[in-house]
């Protein structure tokens, strides 16, 4: 299987040229088995992935023949370089995709924690509370410190869970505040008492 | 010569670009919900043959029906069922063109058909 020659070659881009109808099949016809068997062997593609490379490139080829210069070298050898570049282009495009989530993939398991590390968190974080508890904080208190845990920041809710009474937003942010910073010294203790027993 | 490995393949890519015959058969059968084969039938061909067909330049311009005729005689198709076929797409895409870009005029055509359908009663006559 061979390329047709540079006169047969030049006839048909001019047909393509002039939107003859026909011309699109013929260029199918003619090149896109050698072509195949070309980049199998120079890329070592198989044939399917050879053959998706230049079915795109052909089209392309076709819906804008003004790219090809005839001055420049021959038809065959520039759907040969387009359909390389475009392997070329997918190879890297797949490379740079595994990188990607290989990447992500390391992150992810750096972050991650294991199943034991997981129960030993909740185990030691179910100690704690009890500890709190044990430590004897007011009912109010406690509610207050469960908000500030489980993120809470706003201060009407934070000054309701306390009990504080209507004031303007500056006074009960002050007292929210004040609230806050010693039951964190309270935990602080706590903590340090631990590290004590446990060291 | 035996049916060649990337022709299906091909005529499938082809499907997808608006320049090729194939996406105008593409078209035709789903506008009127045909399969490959209730296509074949209609052109009077086989499925490799309209396989072939679709890798072709869609006929357009002033030599469409030159155009036509050779694709017609080289794949021993009707050039007649070939040109409807390209024609009632092309028809068919200037209405979506026009409902998509004049959507008051196509409001207007559909209720000028409405007024024409025989034999259905006016709202008057329906009104109790």
């Amino acid at each position: 299987m061979s390329f047709p020659s540079q006169t047969e070659e030049q006839a048909l881009h001019e047909r393509v040229l002039r939107g003859d109808s026909l011309s699109w099949e013929d260029v199918f016809r003619v090149y896109l088995d050698p072509l195949i068997q070309t980049l199998c062997r120079i890329r070592r593609l198989s044939r399917e992935e050879a053959r998706d490379a230049l079915v795109d490139v052909v089209l392309s080829y076709l819906t804008h023949p003004g790219r090809f210069d005839p001055r420049k070298g021959r038809l065959h050898s520039y759907l040969t370089q387009a359909a390389v570049k475009k392997t070329t282009d997918t190879y890297r495009r797949e490379e740079a995709r595994q990188r990607r989530e290989q990447k992500f993939g390391g992150v992810f398991e750096l972050l991650a924690r294991t199943p034991n590390d997981s129960l030993e968190i909740t185990v030691e974080a179910r100690l704690f509370m009890e500890r709190i508890d044990r430590a004897g904080l007011p009912e109010k208190d406690r509610a207050f410190l469960k908000l500030v845990l489980q993120g809470e920041r706003s201060t009407h809710i934070l000054a309701e869970a306390i009990g504080l009474p209507p004031a303007p937003e500056a006074d009960h942010r002050r007292e929210v505040k004040r609230h806050r910073d010693r039951l964190m010294k309270f935990l602080g203790r706590l903590g340090k008492e631990d590290r004590d027993v446990y060291p | 010569m035996s049916t060649p490995d990337w022709l299906e393949h091909a005529a499938k890519r082809c499907q997808r670009e608006p320049l090729t015959l194939g996406h105008t058969l593409e078209q035709y059968r789903q506008l009127e919900r045909l399969s490959e084969d209730a296509l074949a039938h209609e052109l009077n061909c086989t499925r490799e043959t309209l396989h072939w067909m679709s890798l072709c330049r869609k006929p357009d311009g002033e030599d469409f029906r030159a155009q036509v005729t050779a694709i017609a005689q080289r794949h021993e198709v009707n050039p007649l069922a070939l040109a409807k076929v390209i024609r009632h797409v092309e028809i068919m895409e200037g209405f979506a063109r026009t409902a998509r870009d004049q959507p008051e005029a196509t409001a207007r055509l559909r209720l000028a058909a409405r007024d024409r359908v025989d034999g259905e009663p006016k709202d008057e006559e329906t009104t109790s």
